[in-house]
């Protein structure tokens, strides 16, 4: 189910031509690739189901109902065409997705908040949801309350997508037997060079401390790489990562108020 | 749990955190800044000479142990004195799983290690739904055991224990939960002994999973104490015999009073036992009874501090006698009915005062002997009565739901408090009783008895028993219908009329309706009547066509529709009496009807249905039957009458709210309409397609906003429909933009395959758009495959004869226009003779006559479309066939006060409408 990463970073141009977003968007219409379309819309929810969750939480459901809305709204996405949403809804991923998903809840807003369990069938084992992306973001019980779900959805998409570039940073790593140095150099990431001791980071890990900073440079230099590649799986083309990612941006540093 | 869903742990919402640098206060797990890491996304690239793989090649810093037996370790989540928990993956299946490293166990032996192995292996023998499962016991090369368990991602009961304190119910069902799962493992010999909050997980979905069962003798993970003393278990919760005796001698008495310990601690926010260090809370726990759990918690109700107390004797012996019997006292508290457990009673207290005191209970034995055996006669007699009394209040406690106002379709707060009362007032002379109306609306709430409802309001009241009921006014008063349920079964229905509010209570005596109701709640009402008692139940034969009918029914194809009215007919033959073969009968004559439009079809549902009426007219399927036929001929009014009267006998299908809001919508109504189709939807177990309707509503008010999001609601989840598109497509066209019309319409009809039923809306466009040759052309296809206009029309009530009427005069060919003009006349008077104040009908009329010229007959005719309830007026202003009476200032000013109407009617919807009352007529 893992994407497959392009080891080199993205220097071609036409790599983006196939990303999962575009992908679906390219598909839309062409019924004889509509499977693979599918696939890639389903593997997309896969990763971002959080900030759906996370959105349906704050607009009051308890969780419970949440979890069982945010399953029936993956399977109407995937079996209700969202693709079928022409032109005038081409866009990124995330905002069709929101809006999907407000459209979604106008209809269910008389939904119960003590829904019987069971009656829903689970298309995923919620379990292994998250299971797979465990999360454990820290923020300021003010900003919770504070912010309207629309912003939850987008501070919770921005978490999402650093934390699935990590996470496949880490597999990456893991793959060639260094998880280790993985967790011991990952935490310096986004660090200031004064805040970085490479005396007792060549101690911990036992090699010069030459060699500790080239490891981080070429960690951060791919842990770039990861990032923009998965920023790319839910854009259309390759010129709007970095317009996505500012937009993220922006959206968070809102949350320093 | 999530806390609003952002983060898997609570404790990660914090009050307050510092900023990174950047000024962002938002955080991942390792502490990194999220902003700082998205940064890093648009750094700039800097050039380099050598790869990330051949920088990892030339620098050695490879992982030792990173991977145990058959697992990849992801990361550690636990530590505890004995080992070390990971979140690994499962190296074939890649499944997610916590793995337990044992890393100094209990055993210096290969015989107690293989011990271990055996127990660890009888746990993992356990497959019950709240017991974490055991998926594997092995050792790693090191020769260390470890076993890998289901990964449970909802973190402990420990951990959510804060959240729980202001939710005893809740607290109490997860604690029945564990309760079963304990009782199980006792039945397959396996104790626990170490049962605590941090010992209970949580799944994904917030259920209980008790782990480590049978592994406290070896793996404890918090106390030191265990080295020192082997006392195995976690101070706070263990029996105080858990001290005194080896873990060989400990019975499931163990595993009850940490039960206990646990609901103490859930409840009350700490344990029943606190102390400086793990020692003293022994010590403490051996030797005093545990506190009163209300002496912490005063609000909490006694029967779970008797509970939480029983639990807690410090004999073994008086406590529940097993898990069992804990699962059960507790449920039976979380439905109402009284506990088992009995508060520990002054002669009890005295017993045991005197087994502790024995020298000084002889001397007082003597003194109190007779005034002690009176003091217990008079108790066992008062628990006996008072346990009765109980059970007889439990068994007669009412909820009763929000009154549904038929009239308005909203919930009638005020009637339903009234009712209540005087219910409670009338029961209390029959007998112990308790009737209690909801004070809020419960969520599902439809006012019909469906199920869900149901089940939440005997949730929210605590009760075994349901009242739910309509009222709605009758020509000389107000009729209520009331429908008691005890879980799914419906105990008794009833109808009340009455003048005014005032003699409600004098209602209630007479007809005695309360000793009816009482009776019903003792489970002695006469024998149900209605669809559940329906004598094709009984005939096997009947039984079997009538399910064969049912299945064709909904596949729609003529031949399938012939079948099912064979079986139907022959189901009839078998079980004659039979109510609801009938009411289906009738429904699958309409259907046929729907498919080749022959009236022969609908005269004999229209008969079938009556047969089934008079052979139960209080049963709801024929009221539903003839509620679909009338409303297919377009008599509203009497649709209306028999969609109201099902419900009112009992009928919670979301198909009959369905109905009576698509009724409404064609009485000029649709701010009411849009109210029943949303109940509709709130009851709906089978998603059906009422966002486009309730689209057509917000048209028809001019709320275009609205209409769109219901339309695109519409496409969005019913991409294999093509009404929400549709819809949009119309919405442009009523706002005179052509173009944009025209192209939504090419982007989906393209893809849309039974194109000839979308095609009506494309001629409109060009008809609209005075496109008259496109138009003539598309409305000369659409008449000669259905010459009588009974196919498929969405919007404006323009037949293709009129249309094509119009189109004709305007290429000067009068000969034609007047015969397609006669031919559209006869039809629309063919509708009328049916059901004279048809306001779609009207509107043809109207058309055609305007088509004719004949000016005051289609104003004349236009006036009766709109009092019938005609409110499309944005059609009227655009639709060609009105060209000759456009410049009329009576149609002008008709149009005007049309407009007016709508305004009114959206306010109608968007302002609180007042609460209502049981009203006076």
């Amino acid at each position: 189910m893992k994407p497959q990463l392009a080891f080199e970073g993205d220097r071609s141009r036409g790599r983006f031509e196939t990303t999962r977003w575009s992908l679906v968007l390219s598909c839309a219409n062409s019924g004889s690739t509509k499977e693979t379309a599918r696939q890639a819309l389903g593997e997309l929810c896969q990763i971002y189901w959080r900030p759906i969750f996370a959105f349906i939480c704050r607009r009051g459901y308890s969780v419970v109902d949440a979890q069982d809305l945010t399953q029936d709204f993956f399977l109407m996405v995937l079996e209700g065409n969202l693709l079928a949403l022409a032109d005038p809804c081409r866009g990124r991923f995330r905002t069709l997705l929101l809006r999907a998903l407000q459209n979604f809840l106008i209809d269910k807003h008389d939904w119960g908040k003590t829904k019987k369990r069971g009656g829903g069938i689970d298309f995923v084992q919620w379990d292994d949801w998250m299971a797979e992306t465990p999360s454990q973001l820290s923020i300021p019980s003010g900003t919770l309350t504070d912010w309207p779900p629309e912003k939850i959805f987008d501070l919770r998409w921005a978490t999402t997508v650093v934390e699935q570039a990590l996470r496949l940073l880490a597999e990456e790593c893991e793959s060639r037997g260094r998880r280790r140095m993985f967790t011991v150099l990952s935490r310096y990431l986004t660090a200031e060079r004064a805040d970085i001791s490479y005396a007792s980071l060549s101690a911990s890990l036992g090699i010069p401390a030459n060699s500790v900073k080239r490891l981080l440079h070429h960690l951060r230099e791919r842990y770039r790489d990861i990032l923009r590649h998965e920023v790319a799986q839910t854009v259309e083309s390759a010129t709007e990562v970095d317009e996505e990612i500012r937009y993220l941006c922006a959206a968070l540093a809102t949350s320093a108020s | 749990m999530n806390f609003y869903g952002v983060s898997d742990l609570p404790e990660s919402i914090v009050d307050k955190l510092t900023p990174c640098r950047c000024g962002s206060a938002a955080r991942i797990s390792s502490g990194l800044c999220v902003s700082c890491l998205l940064q890093r996304g648009v750094h700039p690239k800097e050039p380099q000479s050598e790869t990330f793989d051949a920088v990892l090649a030339e620098i050695e810093v490879r992982d030792t142990d990173w991977q145990l037996g058959n697992y990849q370790i992801l990361e550690e989540i636990g530590r505890g004195g004995m080992g070390v928990i990971y979140r690994a993956r499962q190296r074939h299946s890649r499944r997610i799983v916590a793995l337990k490293r044992v890393l100094r166990y209990h055993a210096d032996s290969r015989e107690t290690l293989e011990r271990f192995r055996r127990e660890a292996e009888a746990a993992a023998s356990l497959d019950h739904p709240n017991i974490l499962p055991i998926y594997e016991v092995g050792k790693t090369e090191d020769g260390l055991p470890f076993f890998s368990m289901k990964y449970a991602p909802g973190g402990s009961l420990q951990r959510i224990a804060p959240a729980l304190r202001n939710e005893p119910r809740r607290s109490v069902r997860l604690l029945a939960k564990v309760a079963r799962a304990v009782q199980y493992a006792h039945e397959q010999g396996v104790l626990h002994r170490d049962l605590k909050p941090g010992n209970i997980l949580l799944d994904g979905r917030g259920e209980p999973l008790v782990s480590d069962f049978g592994l406290a003798k070896w793996i404890n993970s918090t106390s030191d104490l265990t080295q020192t003393m082997t006392v195995f278990g976690t101070p706070g919760y263990i029996a105080p015999e858990q001290v005194q005796y080896r873990a060989e001698n400990l019975g499931a008495a163990v595993d009850v009073y940490s039960l206990g310990s646990i609901l103490f601690d859930l409840l009350s926010g700490r344990p029943p036992f606190l102390g400086e260090h793990a020692l003293a809370v022994i010590k403490q726990a051996a030797e005093n009874p545990a506190p009163k759990l209300r002496s912490i918690a005063p609000q909490l109700d006694r029967d779970l501090e008797t509970i939480c107390a029983r639990c807690l004797e410090r004999e073994p012996l008086s406590r529940y006698a097993s898990a069992g019997d804990v699962a059960q006292d507790v449920e039976r508290w979380l439905q109402g009915r009284p506990i088992i457990a009995r508060p520990v009673s002054v002669p009890v207290r005295l017993w045991r005062w005197s087994r502790r005191n024995r020298r000084l209970a002889a001397a007082c034995a003597t003194c109190v002997a007779l005034g002690l055996t009176a003091t217990m006669r008079q108790f066992q007699s008062w628990h006996l009565e008072s346990t009765v009394r109980k059970e007889v209040l439990a068994a007669h406690s009412i909820a009763v739901l929000p009154f549904l106002d038929l009239d308005t379709g909203e919930a009638d707060p005020v009637a339903t408090e009234q009712f209540a009362r005087a219910l409670h007032t009338a029961l209390l002379t029959i007998g112990p009783g308790k009737v209690v109306p909801l004070p809020v609306l419960p969520s599902k709430w439809t006012g019909t008895g469906n199920i869900d409802e149901i089940r939440i309001a005997a949730e929210q009241a605590n009760t075994q028993t349901v009242l739910s009921a309509t009222l709605r006014h009758i020509p000389h008063g107000i009729r209520l219908s009331l429908h008691l349920f005890r879980e799914t079964n419906r105990l008794g229905q009833w109808t009340l009329d009455f003048q005014n509010p005032e003699e409600l209570p004098k209602a209630l005596a007479k007809g005695n309706l309360t000793t009816l109701l009482y009776r019903a709640l003792d489970g002695a009402a006469p024998p149900e009547k209605g669809e559940s008692a329906d004598p094709m139940l009984k005939d096997d034969v009947a039984r079997g066509f009538f399910n064969a009918g049912r299945a064709l029914l909904d596949r729609r194809t003529i031949p399938d529709m012939d079948r099912a009215i064979n079986c139907f007919e022959e189901a009839v033959r078998a079980a004659p009496t039979s109510v609801s073969v009938r009411s289906y009968l009738a429904v699958a004559y309409l259907g046929r009807n729907f498919l080749t439009a022959n009236p022969k079809y609908v005269e004999r549902g229209f008969q079938v249905a009556k047969e089934a009426l008079a052979l139960d007219s209080q049963n709801p399927a024929p009221h539903r039957s003839l509620c679909f036929l009338y409303a297919s001929t377009g008599q509203f009014d009497r649709a209306l009458e028999h969609g109201l009267f099902a419900l009112e006998a009992g009928d919670p299908s979301e198909r009959a709210l369905g109905q009576v809001a698509g009724i409404w919508k064609e009485l000029g109504h649709p701010e009411k309409a849009i109210r029943w189709f949303r109940k509709a939807k709130v009851s709906d177990r089978q998603p059906a397609d009422y966002d486009a309707l309730i689209g057509d509503c917000w048209m028809l008010l001019n709320e275009d906003g609205q209409a769109r999001e219901a339309y695109r609601a519409a496409a969005n989840f019913h991409p294999d429909l093509p009404e929400g598109w549709l819809g949009l497509c119309h919405l442009e066209l009523l706002n005179g933009d052509f173009d944009s019309a025209r192209t939504l319409f090419s982007q989906h009809a393209g893809e849309y395959q039974p194109f000839h039923t979308v095609k009506p809306l494309l001629a409109q466009i060009d008809f609209f758009s005075r496109n008259f040759a496109e138009a003539e052309r598309l409305y000369r296809e659409i008449h000669e495959a259905d010459p009588k206009g009974v196919g498929f029309q969405q919007y404006g009530a323009i037949s293709s004869a009129s249309a094509l009427a119009r189109l004709k005069l305007a290429v000067g060919d009068q000969a034609s226009a007047k015969q397609l003009i006669s031919e559209s006349l006869a039809t629309d008077e063919a509708q009328l003779a049916i059901s004279p104040r048809n306001a779609e009908a009207l509107y043809r009329l109207a058309a055609d006559e305007a088509v004719r010229g004949n000016l005051t007959l289609s104003l004349r005719h236009l006036r009766e479309s709109i009092a019938a309830g005609w409110l499309d007026y944005r059609s009227t202003r655009l639709d060609p066939r009105f060209d000759q009476v456009a410049d009329n200032p009576e149609f002008q000013s008709l149009l005007s006060e049309l407009a007016t109407r709508v305004a009114a009617l959206r306010t109608a919807l968007t302002s609180r409408s007042p609460v209502v009352k049981i009203k006076t007529q």
